[in-house]
């Protein structure tokens, strides 16, 4: 919304030194944020009033014209002019060297320079209307006509700023209609003149409220009192289409609106005003001379201007005549309804439609007018007194003439001001400062509340505009206060402490410790992919696009899909990056979602189940090689991590895993995640070449995150260590964990070094070099005593696992 | 005889200042005093010399012979001095070997430390679930029941559950506060709590623009509590995120779930509140909603709006961080891509 601060004056005097920056800082910081500041007078620079003193043929073009012009620089200018109504002695708008204009309103904007037209030298331009921002004050008749102001009528002088002419010196601060949500007062400029009286402690202008009486009455029916609470008429005759004087024009135009005639004008400058929307039918139009304010029935249809139909609903509020429906109630009208050219009389509609049903109809028909978003917030039905009131004032001084013959206010329910109760100890309390009764009763009063101090409680009384719901408790009394000191004068005061307990969250902290295990000792970059996965890499990674719970508005087609496992997400990743970097390692901890029931708060609320995973890729070019890699950072993990250990079994193979290479990985008996390569299959289909992956995933709500440290200290070996190196010859199919079950009681420590096929070895078999140290708690090994031991881990080795040593 | 031991001590000196390592030296040691150098051979040959000169040949002998010890081990302290591990040319400009990479998001980074600030002041961590309801996202916060917020064209909800209401109706949580009645009905009051995490809305995305956000909301409540102390909640955030004390200013703001509600605005960093482009000539950037909790927010955590009271703030984690390191586009943080997550190491 636009807020002029010529039309603001007209109900509050602001000091003359108080700079529109001061304002628009103070209304920020007290009412509501001004997003920009800008003075309609800036685009006027350099174009001025000349008065044309000569005006001459052009020797080369028969449509242009030499004109010599006192344009207040000193001397007489020549001007070449296209103009068709150029008259000497008249007044006509100038733009200098350096005024930006459009020509012929169109395009971008030009700026004047001083040149020659067809040889003719010209020093700046005669402007019409359109060229110069001025299409809304001084309606251009045709194509090539200047403004003339002498022909106009308009006051002025030669030199002096078209702006200030023109009455376009205004102040225009722009504010974000969202943000005024809540307050349906600020909707007109009264209601800003409200709050800067407020701010400022100035006397805000009255606004007269009498409405006719002792007249014939219209026939005004309400039959839908919960949608219209109130509906006044008024016929107003002997009244033509007309355009409006400068000053409304030029208000309405720097208000944000465009002039049309003085029968709407006057209707749009009230709403701009007091917030009030109204409307005036030719009452010629309405048949019967009657208005039925009813629930449209059901297939019912409204004919537009362009003569279309609206298919209505039941429940969309109507204005209807004795016939039909006239008008969309508070959104917009029908062809039955609007002021035409012959206009002579009118209907004046002024009334009250509440918000919910506005907001309803208004939404389903994607209508957004500007009576629709003031009804929407919720307004009083007394409005309406001040509202008619300045509308009748303006019907009479635009048509002095007029007649006002007929009135009928229908009026089933009235705004009730909202009654709170505040305590001066409350406010204390939660202001953190003490406020003088004084200062409470004088900021509330400016606001238009009523108090009444008993020594302990204000008694409020609300007034009605800020009744229809922005204020109904004491919290809201707290904040007008709050806000008028202004939120910058409280003292930021520390939060008061208790030492009852420290914040001890195990199961956060292993969060924590899981990111950072993974980010700083595994080399693994965090990254995060969205919920919503592309069904491609869904069904790359083979899982079933049925069991994802689904968006009903995605963002795209393809991405309704709420993910199941942060798998697919890791292939999209991987496919991202696998163009600049041939080895990388990813994880993600995020949420995945399954159909389900699931009560995190309360049982009446059922949601999808939701695991927390943690899932990591290693990417390069030895599978193998990555897949053990990727087993040793989940190995690692606990101790790490400091949660209960993992093992890895077979158990149930994870869909994107490749046949052979995958393990499950188990807490206790429990299954929570899987490591394994990545099928070929699923990084084919995810368009992935030439590249491995190793995978893992696992569901940290199941790991069981240890309240503090639990390892022992062992103490160290008083006798040294001796370590041995053993390269053995098994079959392939002996296992590492037959191996180490053999002898790893007979040890202190077991180390696997490598595993060998190939030439080196006979077919069928394969080389395992692994790493003992031995020792004894009592004395240092004698080495008859460490030949014995070693020849019976052999022997064992034999024994258990059909080993022979190698040499 | 004495002119040969002179040439022996001559020559002796003259090997041992040669002998470059220390492997050269110990081949010297052996060729000047060992069994077969010419030193013992002179002495084994004093038998055979005159009586009147044996015995100044012999002293000069072992003068010399002591002399050799000497010199070898003064040039062996200056070998062990000045060997290196390394031999030959060495280019010490070439680059190190790089320790292997991995970090956390920065997004996570900036949760990390505001937790810690928060935690310092006796907060705790709270974790939503991303799928909410309607009752949970909206009823429970005093948004009327026809805020636009409600709309599919803002909040993504969940297929099957868009036209049904309250409980039934699910969505991707559209904020975070939400969250904040869930954790109330579990721990009751006096409470204080952070709860970061990722939100969704149903918006164009542009670089300053998202679909999925991430936020960091903080929250307390407690009795006979000025709005004032709100405040406190502000400053550690921003003094923990720039490592300095940040200009804030707190004004007129609306919320349904607060009353009173501000705005905080923040100095803008760049131009020092001047006013510059980043911030629209402003000088303040606009960074977090906050305000004392609504009546009906505490009453549907099930508690009493008379007896308790307290504050929320929300700051908006990806804003944060762009600020931070001067990410100019906000779509980076979902992109995966490593170019842009490894210069957060």
């Amino acid at each position: 919304m636009n807020i002029s601060l010529n039309f603001v004056k007209r109900f509050v005097d602001l000091p003359a030194d108080l700079a529109p920056a001061q304002i628009a800082y103070d209304l920020t910081m007290r009412t509501v944020e001004v997003e920009e500041v800008t003075s309609t007078a800036d685009k006027f620079h350099d174009i001025v009033v000349g008065e044309i003193k000569e005006v001459k043929a052009h020797p080369n073009a028969d449509a242009l014209r030499i004109c010599m012009v006192d344009c207040g620089v000193g001397e007489l200018k020549q001007i070449v002019c296209g103009g068709s109504n150029l008259t000497v002695g008249h007044k006509v708008c100038v733009s200098k060297p350096g005024a930006v204009v459009y020509w012929h309103g169109e395009g971008e904007p030009v700026v004047i320079k001083e040149s020659k037209l067809r040889g003719e030298a010209s020093y700046g331009m005669i402007c019409g209307a359109t060229e110069v921002f001025l299409a809304d004050v001084y309606p251009p008749k045709d194509e090539h006509e200047i403004v003339d102001f002498t022909e106009l009528g308009v006051d002025c002088q030669v030199g002096q700023c078209v702006a200030e002419v023109a009455g376009l010196d205004d102040i225009i601060l722009e504010v974000d209609n969202k943000s005024l949500t809540n307050r349906p007062d600020l909707w007109g400029h009264y209601g800003v003149a409200r709050e800067l009286a407020a701010i400022y402690k100035l006397p805000l202008k009255p606004l007269a409220s009498a409405i006719p009486t002792g007249l014939p009455e219209y026939s005004v029916e309400i039959k839908a009192e919960a949608q219209c609470p109130r509906y006044t008429g008024t016929l107003i005759e002997n009244v033509s289409v007309k355009e409006s004087p400068m000053w409304m024009k030029t208000l309405i135009t720097n208000g944000g609106m465009r002039p049309i005639n003085a029968l709407v004008d006057i209707t749009n400058f009230v709403m701009m005003a007091v917030g009030q929307p109204m409307h005036a039918f030719d009452s010629t139009h309405v048949e019967g001379s009657r208005i039925i304010v009813r629930s449209a029935a059901a297939g019912e249809k409204l004919m537009l201007l362009d003569e279309q139909y609206l298919d209505l609903a039941e429940g969309d509020l109507v204005i209807c005549d004795a016939e039909k429906p006239m008008g969309l109630a508070g959104i917009k009208g029908g062809k039955n309804d609007s002021i035409l050219d012959d206009t002579t009389s009118v209907l004046l509609e002024v009334a009250t439609f509440t918000a919910p049903g506005i907001r309803k109809t208004s939404r389903r028909f994607a209508e957004k007018t500007d009576a629709s978003m003031r009804y929407e917030k919720g307004l009083d039905t007394q409005r309406v007194d001040q509202g008619l009131a300045m509308a009748l004032e303006l019907f009479k001084e635009i048509y002095p003439e007029c007649r006002i013959t007929a009135f009928k206010d229908v009026n089933p329910m009235k705004t009730e001001r909202a009654k709170i109760d505040v305590t001066q100890e409350f406010l204390n309390i939660r202001l953190g400062k003490v406020l003088t009764q004084e200062h409470i009763e004088d900021t509330l009063r400016r606001l238009g509340f009523d108090t009444e101090f008993d020594g302990t409680t204000y008694h409020c009384i609300a007034p009605t505009w800020r009744s229809t719901g922005d204020i109904s408790m004491k919290d809201d009394v707290l904040g007008d206060l709050a806000r008028l000191i202004g939120y910058e004068y409280f003292e930021a005061k520390p939060l008061p402490v208790s030492f009852e307990h420290s914040v001890k969250q195990p199961a956060q902290e292993m969060a924590r410790a899981l990111r950072e295990y993974l980010a700083f000792r595994c080399g693994f970059y965090e990254i995060f992919t969205y919920p919503w996965i592309d069904e491609k890499f869904i069904k790359a990674a083979r899982f079933s696009t049925e069991d994802c719970v689904k968006l009903a508005t995605p963002p795209a087609p393809e991405l309704s899909c709420l993910r199941t496992s942060l798998i697919p997400g890791m292939l999209e990743a991987i496919d991202k990056n696998v163009h600049n970097y041939a080895e990388f390692n990813l994880f993600e901890a995020a949420q995945v979602f399954q159909k389900g029931e699931y009560h995190p708060s309360s049982e009446d609320e059922t949601l999808p189940v939701h695991k927390n995973m943690l899932t990591g890729v290693r990417v390069g070019s030895d599978a193998k090689k990555l897949f053990f890699e990727v087993k040793g950072v989940i190995e690692n993990m606990p101790s790490y991590c400091h949660f209960e250990a993992l093992s890895f079994k077979q158990v149930e193979k994870p869909c994107w895993a490749d046949e052979k290479v995958w393990l499950n990985v188990m807490s206790g008996k429990q299954v929570i995640g899987a490591i394994g390569l990545i099928s070929f299959a699923a990084l084919t289909d995810a368009g992935i070449k030439r590249t491995q992956a190793a995978a893992f995933e696992i569901d940290t709500k199941m790991l069981k995150a240890f309240p503090s440290r639990t390892n022992e200290f062992k103490h160290l070996p008083q006798f040294p260590l001796v370590e041995k190196d053993l390269s053995m010859l098994v079959n392939e199919s002996v296992t590492w964990s037959q191996i180490s079950e053999a002898i790893k009681f007979m040890v202190k420590e077991l180390k696997f070094v490598e595993e060998y096929h190939g030439e080196q070895v006979p077919a069928g078999k394969k080389s395992i070099m692994l790493s003992v140290k031995i020792g004894n708690d009592n004395a240092t090994m004698t080495s008859k005593e460490i030949d014995k031991k070693m020849a019976a881990i052999i022997k064992n080795l034999q024994n258990k696992c059909g080993a022979e040593l190698r040499e | 005889m004495l002119e040969k031991l002179e040439k022996i001590r001559e020559a002796g000196l003259a090997k041992i200042a040669e002998a470059a390592d220390l492997n050269a030296l110990e081949a010297v040691r052996k060729d000047l005093t060992g069994k077969k150098s010419e030193l013992q051979e002179v002495l084994k040959s004093l038998g055979t010399i005159e009586p009147e000169q044996r015995k100044t040949v012999g002293q000069m002998a072992n003068v010399i012979k002591n002399l050799f010890a000497e010199k070898i081990e003064e040039r062996e302290g200056q070998l062990v001095a000045s060997t290196s591990a390394v031999e030959g040319e060495i280019d010490l400009t070439l680059p190190g070997i790089t320790v292997p990479g991995g970090a956390l998001h920065p997004i996570t980074q900036m949760c990390y430390d505001l937790n810690d600030a928060f935690r310092s002041l006796g907060f705790e961590i709270y974790s939503e679930d991303d799928i909410s309801s309607e009752k949970y996202a909206f009823d429970n916060l005093n948004f009327p029941a026809d805020h636009p917020a409600r709309q599919s064209m803002d909040t993504y909800w969940i297929d099957g559950t868009e036209d049904k209401e309250g409980c039934d109706r699910l969505c991707l949580r559209p904020h975070l506060t939400g969250g904040s009645v869930r954790h109330l009905l579990e721990v009751g009051a006096p409470a204080r709590f952070v709860y970061p995490g990722r939100v969704y809305r149903n918006e164009t995305t542009d670089a300053r623009h998202e679909r999925a956000f991430f936020q960091y909301e903080a929250l307390i409540v407690d009795k006979d509590i000025s709005f004032s102390s709100g405040r406190v909640m502000i400053e550690t955030i921003l003094e923990k995120v720039f490592g300095r004390k940040v200009n804030v200013r707190m004004r007129e703001g609306f919320f349904p779930f607060t009353e009173p509600g501000y705005e905080i605005d923040m100095e803008c960093l760049l131009c020092g509140g001047k006013g510059c482009r980043a911030c629209n000539q402003a000088g303040w950037i606009e960074v977090m909603p906050g305000g004392v909790i609504h009546p009906n927010v505490l009453r549907s955590a099930g508690l009493d709006p008379d007896v308790w009271t307290g504050f929320y703030t929300n700051i908006g984690l990806d804003r944060l961080v762009m600020m931070r390191y001067g990410v100019d586009d906000v779509r980076y943080f979902h992109s995966a891509d490593l170019r842009f997550l490894e210069q957060f190491k």
